[in-house]
């Protein structure tokens, strides 16, 4: 009880000396339960880090929030005093722009959409170089050159993310394939676990996903097949078949929006060009089977043996994966996945010979890379 | 040991006094969870109802919830009424959101006929999915809870496949939404709000339509035979196939509205069915019951629970509560309200 | 032929916590109780079970004790549900849905803590299957000839009679609603220690409708139950193995469990085998009422 007067008298004083600049409360707006081990799990750990970086900083959440609620839930949140407001899923893009306009002193922030205002700004940190890395090792590791994939739903997200990770498969190894079956939801424990046994059953010895559980490391443990993390790190479910994975860090993103906005260089008046695309050069996503480990050390030693060639030379996968991995987290990458000429997988030229796929291309792309099998629905012909 | 006496005679305030009775040992067992997590029960409701009965922002919510629930509401009260335990309301919804976007998207229209053709057609796709039940209940003797639950899942990845194949938007990047509807086909708010009137307009309506049909029509007799009596309907004639038929074109069709008004007064395009109708079709269920078969008592309890989902919204937002607290909240009240009913028709005694 | 004997297996994993949950429900809708909380008891169960089987975190719960929990937690659900149907003869259908509210409720604000976290002492699979179709085959048994069998049926069939019979009807009622507790807690433990060894909210996914409509589909039947049961697992399977193998749409292959329980249901149905529902299914029952 003490303790908490101390704070609160703390507080006071300390808030007395900061009276003139601006209280910072930022708000988050979450889609899911915090307690998934995906996507919302992941805007709550960098909603705690933003809050223990920046001093002064005051931050509140909303979990499970159903896009017709957005709007409500806004109205509440500015009530409630906050001026800076994350909108951390892309169902949530039309309501944050009509509260953007409703209320445009406050600032928003929307991520993973493409839809911007004087005073919303739109942020993604976004996977697809890691997963091309991913994909060498998948390529690297299968025997039979099957690669199963378990995904959500086939929007471009994923669509870029099982591309990126084909062409890395196909690069270490151009025979193989990534196999694709889709559980048409975002979180479903039991599909998850029959997709992952049926691509397991149909000859795949390597499986990637998107889902918002640890069950896919875990099916394919049991049978003992690798498999890599997704989103946050699965590797204490199954030590010893994680062999990479994707690791995010929104922190840095909320960090430097934070302080940004503190500064003044961010208003509710220029935010219009502001775009956060954050790879693995600005440490917003991570390559790696945890914090810290971009390798699980059990598949080093194959790795290191398997071999592919890069520009007429042979060289180890492992030492491929370690080198574009420092290229693409240096200042000026100069490697890029989606660099021409890349062909879809019916064979139609996408990307022309030394061109980059753009960012805005990137975000709405809807052809398949060649090397993955499976259904999608409204692919380009 | 409790012993019940039945009470041919209940005076007849009584199933109100009980009624509320119930509600208030609702709140205080949904109390004792708020102080287990360390929340004031107290403050808890009063934040509850300052933020949704005194608060404008807040009572347009309460409505917002209402419409839909009210519109399923009234036709599930016709349903249980006559033993028809209809369950998939859910999927009715997503059918009666279909057949509307199918008309705002794909049937060129004068814009002055767009609204009441979706309407229509919701209310057939709705009654068109409830009938499947019922065909199946009457024809066949198949079990209807059985046969509306599975259609809900059939009915969800029916919206999917469209929404990811044949009707995926252009103006949606790939992503997994249909094209915004055009403005003829969006149903006006009051300005500033997201209560979308003509909807609320035509639940109330039906409430009251569907108040007379049961009580001063000859069908609404034969129903309430139907479902009190079903031996006495054979007895006097009543076939109940076809009433069972007629009710479910009226729950389900009145679930396909909700639908409609769901996805052209809030979103505006076909959208993932689990975002679309946010439980409303199981929620409906405590409606019904509360209003313990009148429809015309639905204009009560549908905005009773639309207050209940608004300040459970509130305590996620404002205490931070976790988001299971409106399910606790709701599976209480509906506990309270059915064990209470006993005490209507009957006196307690103790001892054998 | 490695391909069939794969999916079979995959039929039968998937369908132990369906055939356990289910014959639970069976054993209660036999007594004339319906209870459409499976999926709420199935929660509390996967969430209690989990709880114990996690223990300090370094894989030291008692598996065994886990799996009495889990049932323990089932039982204490359901017998809301008897109360509330049973003695103050309440509607056994909104019972259920409220049942299903709070246990799925209460499942995820205890589960809190438990979220994200990994199993390392997890039970073997083949066990839980086994114990399911020996269960199976002993209520079978016991419907037909055991004395307890009979008196089940007849409390689910014409409770007067059974009362007149010196049968203490609310009592049997009791005993089974919460064998059906326990059952359908069981089944949650089989989720949350074995099938997906780890707890989330929302994890039972709606298996428990499922279990609840395998009950019908399966005509009050332990020994259909294990077909059915099986039947759902293989197409519940078979929707990822076949799909990409034709231009079927996906989503056609995922609504293909649903469809085909209603199918197989309106088949049977033609074929006039709709009379197997007992009696007085969802009646209550009040002394000195006929």
């Amino acid at each position: 009880m003490k303790m908490r007067w101390l704070v609160v008298l703390l507080a006071l004083v300390l808030g007395f000396g900061l009276a003139q600049e601006k209280k910072l409360k930022a708000c988050f707006i979450y889609i899911g339960p915090i307690g998934d081990i995906g996507w919302t799990f992941a805007h709550n750990e960098a909603r705690l880090a933003a809050e223990r970086a920046i001093p002064g900083l005051e931050t509140k959440y909303v979990e499970s929030v159903k896009p017709s609620d957005t709007g409500a839930v806004i109205d509440r949140l500015v009530s409630e005093g906050c001026n800076v407001i994350f909108t951390t899923s892309f169902d949530f893009m039309d309501a944050t722009l009509e509260a953007a306009k409703k209320y445009p002193e406050v600032i928003f922030a929307h991520a993973s959409g493409f839809k911007r205002a004087p005073n919303m700004a739109t942020y993604m940190a976004d996977f697809y170089q890691v997963y091309y890395l991913n994909g060498l090792m998948a390529g690297a590791l299968t025997k039979g050159g099957k690669v199963g994939y378990v995904g959500a739903f086939p929007i471009p997200e994923l669509k870029r993310h099982i591309s990126a990770f084909a062409l890395g498969v196909r690069a270490a190894n151009p025979k193989a394939t990534v196999n694709v079956k889709w559980i048409n939801a975002w979180f479903d424990p039991t599909k998850a676990r029959e997709a992952a046994e049926a691509l397991i059953a149909e000859g795949n010895d390597i499986l990637a996903f998107t889902e918002d559980t640890a069950t896919v490391v875990q099916t394919a443990a049991k049978k003992k097949v690798p498999s890599f993390s997704h989103y946050n790190s699965m590797y204490k479910f199954a030590p010893d078949y994680v062999v990479s994975g994707q690791l995010v860090h929104w922190e840095k993103i909320y960090i430097d929006f934070l302080k940004k906005v503190k500064d003044g260089t961010y208003t509710n008046k220029n935010l219009q060009n502001v775009d956060y695309w954050w790879l693995l050069r600005e440490g917003a996503v991570e390559l790696g089977a945890q914090v810290g480990m971009p390798i699980n050390p059990k598949y080093a030693d194959a790795l290191k043996k398997a071999t592919m060639t890069v520009n007429g030379k042979k060289v180890s996968v492992y030492d491929r994966v370690m080198e574009l991995l420092k290229d693409m987290s240096s200042p000026n990458p100069r490697f890029d996945p989606f660099t021409g000429p890349i062909k879809d997988r019916n064979g139609v030229l996408r990307v022309p010979a030394g061109k980059k796929m753009s960012v805005a291309e990137l975000n709405s792309m809807q052809w398949m890379a060649p090397g993955v099998v499976g259904q999608v629905a409204d692919e380009p012909k | 040991m409790i012993r019940l006496v039945p009470e041919p005679n209940p005076p007849r305030y009584r199933a109100l006094w009980v009624t509320l009775g119930a509600i208030l040992v609702a709140f205080v067992i949904a109390g004792t969870v708020f102080s287990a997590y360390g929340v004031s029960p107290l403050g808890a409701y009063r934040a509850m109802l300052e933020g949704t009965l005194f608060d404008p922002k807040g009572l347009q919510e309460v409505f917002r919830r209402t419409i839909p629930l009210l519109l399923i509401g009234v036709g599930l009260t016709l349903a249980f009424r006559t033993q028809f335990f209809n369950i998939g309301a859910e999927g009715q919804v997503l059918l009666g959101a279909v057949f509307a976007a199918g008309v705002a998207l794909f049937v060129p229209l004068p814009a002055a006929l767009t609204l009441p053709v979706m309407f229509v057609a919701g209310a057939l796709g709705g009654a068109f999915w409830c009938l499947i039940a019922a065909g199946l209940k009457s024809r066949l003797g198949v079990n209807e809870i059985l046969t509306t639950l599975m259609l809900n899942y059939v009915a969800q990845y029916m919206v999917i496949y469209l929404i990811n194949g044949p009707w995926k938007g252009k103006d949606a990047r790939g992503y997994i939404y249909s094209d915004q509807f055009a403005a003829p086909a969006r149903i006006p708010v009051i300005p500033g709000t997201d209560v979308h009137w003509p909807t609320l307009l035509l639940g109330i309506l039906l409430a009251l339509a569907l108040q007379f049909l049961l009580a001063r029509t000859t069908f609404g007799y034969a129903m309430r035979v139907v479902g009190e009596n079903p031996g006495a309907a054979r007895y006097a004639g009543i076939s109940t196939a076809r009433v069972v038929l007629l009710v479910a074109l009226l729950t389900g069709g009145a679930a396909g509205l909700a639908g409609v008004g769901e996805v052209a007064g809030i979103h505006h395009r076909l959208i993932e069915p689990l975002q679309l109708s946010s439980g409303y079709g199981f929620t409906a269920v405590i409606v019904a019951w509360l209003a313990r078969g009148n429809p015309a008592l639905v204009l009560l309890t549908a905005p009773l629970m639309g207050t209940i989902l608004a300040g459970g919204d509130l305590l996620k937002v404002s205490l931070n509560m976790p988001l299971r607290v409106v399910d606790v909240f709701s599976g209480v009240m509906l506990m309270c309200l059915i064990a209470s009913e006993v005490f209507v028709r009957n006196r307690v005694r103790w001892g054998r | 032929m490695d391909e069939i004997l794969n999916a079979f297996a995959r039929a039968l994993s998937f369908g132990t916590p369906l055939l356990l949950a289910s014959l639970g429900a069976i054993v209660n809708e036999r007594a004339g109780v319906v209870n459409l909380g499976v999926e709420g008891m199935m929660a509390v169960g996967a969430l209690a079970g989990f709880a114990v089987a996690y223990g300090s975190g370094t894989g030291d719960g008692n598996l065994f004790l886990a799996v009495l929990a889990a049932m323990g937690a089932g039982t204490l659900a359901s017998l809301l549900h008897a109360f509330v149907t049973i003695t103050l003869q309440a509607n056994q259908f909104v019972s259920g849905l409220a049942l299903t509210m709070l246990g799925v409720g209460v499942a995820g604000l205890l589960g809190k803590r438990f979220e994200g976290l990994p199993l390392f002492n997890q039970p073997p699979e083949l066990p839980f299957t086994i114990l399911a179709i020996g269960l199976a085959l002993g209520l079978a048994l016991a419907f037909r000839v055991t004395r307890w069998g009979l008196i089940l049926r007849s409390v689910g069939e014409n409770p007067a009679a059974a009362d007149a019979l010196g049968i203490n009807v609310l009592g049997v009622r009791y005993l089974a609603v919460g064998i059906g507790g326990a059952m359908a807690g069981l089944a949650g433990a089989f989720l949350s220690l074995v099938y997906r060894p780890s707890w989330t909210d929302g994890m039972t996914a709606g298996l428990g409708w499922i279990a609840v409509a395998l009950v019908i589909f399966v005509g009050w039947s332990p020994l259909r139950a294990i077909f059915g049961s099986i039947f759902f697992g293989l197409l519940y399977y078979l929707q990822f193995r076949l799909q990409g193998q034709s231009g079927i749409p996906t989503e056609v292959f995922a609504s293909l469990p649903y469809l085909l329980v209603i199918l197989v249901l309106a088949l049977s149905g033609l074929r006039g085998q709709q009379g197997n529902a007992p009696e007085s299914l969802g009646k209550p029952y009040q002394r000195g009422e006929r």
